[in-house]
């Protein structure tokens, strides 16, 4: 199949896709047995006729859950996720103000994560059942098992409040100031605006909740690296690859790990995803005032038009990260050029 | 490739040196304090904020025309207003301005400005509109003269008053950014984006910046007509998880945490850098049983409601959130409350309970299932206090099942009165006794969500609760409320039994710190130690 031919079929199948998200999302929202006025209007306006009923019709709660979906949809189509009860923001601006925060923290947590994962998955394999290998297994159960909330509290404790190694919770100390917004990422802003203390300060925000974020992801990583290591380990081409004479090192690097690393590259995809729009504890903690944050909020004042956005976001990045993945499997198996 | 390895190698080196630079601490005259406090508010316009962030903000950079004293509810103050007079049918209120007070621009605070202020609030129908509704008529017969004609008589009037959504806001300045105080205000008012991120009062600070979620700074109103506040700039950071508020605090990243709770409180008691301040918060927590008894069951009946209040253990809900035992749903700390304190509250009687409970038809008791919200509020954790309930009545021989909901599924049943035994909590929304009369028949809670109704209520009762509306002078309420608050001792359909403390804790390079029900916080009292 032609990469063309591939792309265009890749694309046309998110669609409907998208779509049955909408209706999902939809019919979640609406199922809830809790009438958003309670969420958003203060107790002494409840029996309040005149704003109830305003209230009711500027968020379109008045007409028929099937009439609301199609004038969601007709809105989203023309790229207008609404306003979210909440903030009194359009949701795409809200979404666009929130979601750098958690890309910035993600993306720190998952290189870190890969790097880590991937070094000791490899160090377990080559060393297998050696003392190494149990100290590895043995840690990354803890990772894999251990409460990301503690994890991220015993970190502040003792990283922040006992020893002053690094910062406490927030994008940035609580007296500086944002770098002029150009990404929304602050350590490229600040980059771009020269502002290097700035730049400091965010960088060392983001250690602690990217390594509590990676040590989690790291125990997961290392496992399956493991594994799938050892199993491409055993193959008659790493054989043959010993007999042409390679070094150990080539030998296992070359041969070994990138054959071994395509099911980790699937899980790394899908726990990107997942970290993209489920670091609510970690970013609560944090005080990072990110999407897992608004998607928080959302829910619990059950801000229609929020939830759908969010849902509608979820939906995308978990596209996104497929596609992606799925383009890289184009690339590093030759199967799929073949079919 | 080499090239590429080099620029690689370059980079990394830039990113190490620019870690381990220098600390930058410029050196800064500016005197600076940071709170922690979890954000709740969408709006800073006092005509549409209507939270307790915005009280703590609104204190800071707005003034009211008549406030409460520093560290309570007790009496009216002067802010704005110097003087007032009240007719003697008690409908219309003359306020004298200040004519010293000016807002932040320098121009004078004049009558104007509180009628544009009002009917605005009035007129937006934001959240805290309810509040301008008593207000039937305002008018400014001169530039130092407010006069407010209510609809009818209000004895709890001034101590709305002192709320702040009540904020004065300068006219000019506010219509000039798209406000407007005109009947159609509430599509036509465009002025709200605009005070979320300026201020336009003549309090102590101005709004400098809110960035919604991360943080809001205020810094000192230079044109301020009263005494200077200590501190040059207020950082109030939004940290929402308290275990976090009191990270930050112990490392002095924040000067107050404003979230604290019981179980955090611990450790930071033997810590010399830290102190805490704890005073009973305001939310009363009470069970409500419904009156109707095809929804209620056996806690319908008076005698056995009276009997669950004898069952409750209430020093050991004390041990838990400390506090005080309010004596009826009127929350300690308001005018005539009864309470623990001076031995006017309920006490456990468990003989007197299952005598009751006999008399009433149930020797053996009876099964019940309690419904309550899956929730925690200001540290106290619904779960429990529930737990704790089933405890209690099962030594009197009633058998609870805890029905746990999520939080806006069991407020709609709440407040729809559906739930036969309920667990709830309240906190009033004006710091007036008047706000009792919720709790008894023709009121919002006995009425609608206990179901007990004027027609069941004897005309003793409507008579006492009829003379608590209108009284005015403080020693006549304070008999009227007694009287009402004993007799809801004997019949009642509510079983409040616990005001937990609430506690915030500072640095304690942090003077001047005190708790008020109304505004939480006034931040131009805080000072450094020392």
């Amino acid at each position: 199949m032609s990469f063309q031919r591939y792309l265009v079929r890749r694309l046309l199948l998110t669609l409907p896709l998208l779509l049955g998200i909408t209706v999902v999302a939809f019919l979640i929202a609406n199922a809830v047995p809790a009438d958003p006025i309670n969420a958003n209007l203060p107790p002494n306006q409840l029996n309040n006729e005149t704003i109830v009923r305003a209230f009711r019709e500027k968020w379109g709660l008045d007409k028929p859950p099937v009439e609301q979906y199609f004038v969601y949809l007709g809105n989203l189509l023309r790229g207008d996720m609404g306003r979210s009860i909440k903030s009194g923001e359009p949701v795409l601006a809200d979404i666009a103000k929130y979601l750098p925060a958690t890309i910035e923290l993600s993306t720190v947590g998952i290189v870190l994560g890969m790097s880590l994962g991937i070094f000791f998955g490899v160090v377990s394999a080559v060393w297998r059942n050696s003392p190494v290998d149990y100290v590895v297994r043995f840690l990354s159960l803890i990772g894999v098992s251990f409460p990301i909330f503690l994890l991220a509290l015993l970190g502040l404790t003792i990283l922040h409040a006992e020893l002053r190694l690094l910062p406490g919770p927030g994008r940035l100390g609580f007296t500086a100031s944002e770098p002029p917004t150009v990404t929304g990422l602050f350590v490229v802003d600040s980059l771009l605006a020269s502002d290097f203390d700035t730049l400091r300060d965010a960088l060392r925000r983001l250690i602690l909740p990217g390594f509590v974020l990676a040590l989690y992801l790291s125990g997961i990583i290392a496992r399956i690296t493991r594994s799938s290591l050892l199993e491409v380990l055993g193959q008659d081409y790493m054989r043959t690859a010993r007999a042409k004479g390679l070094n150990e090192r080539n030998v296992i690097l070359r041969h070994g790990l990138s054959n071994a690393l395509i099911p980790v590259v699937t899980v790394i995809g899908l726990m990107y995803g997942n970290l993209l729009v489920g670091s609510v504890l970690i970013e609560r903690i944090f005080a990072w005032p990110g999407i897992g944050q608004y998607m928080f909020r959302a829910s619990t004042s059950q801000d229609f038009p929020a939830i759908m956005g969010v849902s509608m976001l979820i939906a995308f990045i978990y596209v996104v990260v497929n596609f992606v993945v799925d383009l890289l499997y184009y690339f590093i198996d030759p199967r799929i050029r073949l079919a | 490739m080499k090239q590429a390895r080099q620029w690689f190698t370059g980079l990394l080196l830039l990113i190490l040196a620019l870690l381990l630079s220098a600390i930058g601490a410029t050196a800064q005259d500016e005197q600076v304090v940071v709170i922690g406090h979890a954000e709740s508010t969408d709006s800073l316009d006092p005509a549409r904020g209507y939270t307790g962030t915005t009280a703590i903000v609104h204190r800071a950079i707005y003034e009211t025309l008549v406030t409460f004293p520093d560290a309570d509810a007790s009496a009216i103050e002067p802010r704005l207003a110097t003087s007032w007079t009240i007719s003697e049918d008690g409908l219309v209120y003359t306020f004298t301005l200040n004519p010293a007070a000016v807002f932040s621009d320098g121009s004078p605070v004049e009558a104007s400005d509180v009628v544009f202020s009002f009917n605005r609030l009035k007129n937006v129908q934001g959240n805290p509109s309810f509040l301008a509704d008593p207000i039937a008529s305002i008018e400014a017969p001169d530039a130092g003269t407010v006069v407010i004609t209510l609809s009818a008589i209000r004895p709890s009037f001034l101590a709305e008053l002192t709320n702040n959504a009540f904020s004065v806001s300068n006219a000019e300045v506010v219509q000039a950014n798209g406000g407007t105080d005109a009947a159609d205000a509430a599509t036509a008012d465009a002025a709200g984006a605009w005070l979320d991120a300026n201020s336009a009062g003549s309090g102590p600070y101005i709004l400098e910046e809110w960035d919604k979620t991360v943080r809001t700074v205020l810094v000192r109103n230079p044109n301020y007509y009263g005494e200077a506040p200590f501190f040059d700039r207020v950082i109030i950071a939004n940290i929402p998880e308290s275990a976090a508020q009191k990270i930050a605090l112990e490392s002095g990243e924040i000067d107050v945490a404003l979230e604290i709770t019981a179980d955090q409180v611990g450790d930071m008691e033997s810590n010399a850098d830290i102190s805490l301040f704890k005073s009973p918060g305001l939310a009363v927590h009470f069970i409500i049983m419904n009156q109707d008894e095809s929804i209620g069951g056996p806690v319908s009946n008076p005698l056995v409601q009276r009997a669950i209040r004898l069952a409750l253990d209430y020093s050991g809900y004390l041990d838990l959130w400390g506090g005080v035992t309010p004596g009826s749903n009127l929350a300690v700390g308001l005018l005539g409350a009864y309470s623990s304190l001076d031995g006017t509250a309920v006490t456990r009687d468990l003989d007197a309970a299952r005598a009751l409970l006999a008399e009433a038809g149930y020797p053996d008791g009876f099964e019940i299932t309690l419904e309550y919200p899956d929730f925690t509020w200001q540290g106290v954790n619904m779960n429990t206090n529930a737990q704790k309930i089933q405890a209690d009545l099962a030594e009197v021989g009633i058998t609870v099942t805890l029905q746990p909901g999520e939080l806006q599924v069991a407020l709609e049943r709440y407040r729809a009165g559906e739930a036969g035994f309920g667990y709830w909590f309240w906190g009033p929304d004006i710091l007036d006794p008047l706000d009792l009369l919720a709790f008894l028949p023709g009121g919002k809670v006995a009425t609608e969500r206990a179901k007990w109704l004027t027609e069941n209520a004897s005309a003793d009762l409507l008579d006492l609760i009829n003379q608590a509306s209108l009284a005015t002078e403080a020693t006549a309420r304070v008999e009227i409320f007694g009287q009402l608050q004993r007799y809801m001792q004997e019949n009642a359909p509510f079983a409040p039994f616990v005001q937990p403390d609430l506690t915030v804790a500072t640095r304690a390079s942090v003077a001047g710190y005190v708790w008020h029900p109304q505004w939480a916080l006034d931040v131009a009292l805080l000072s450094r130690a020392g």
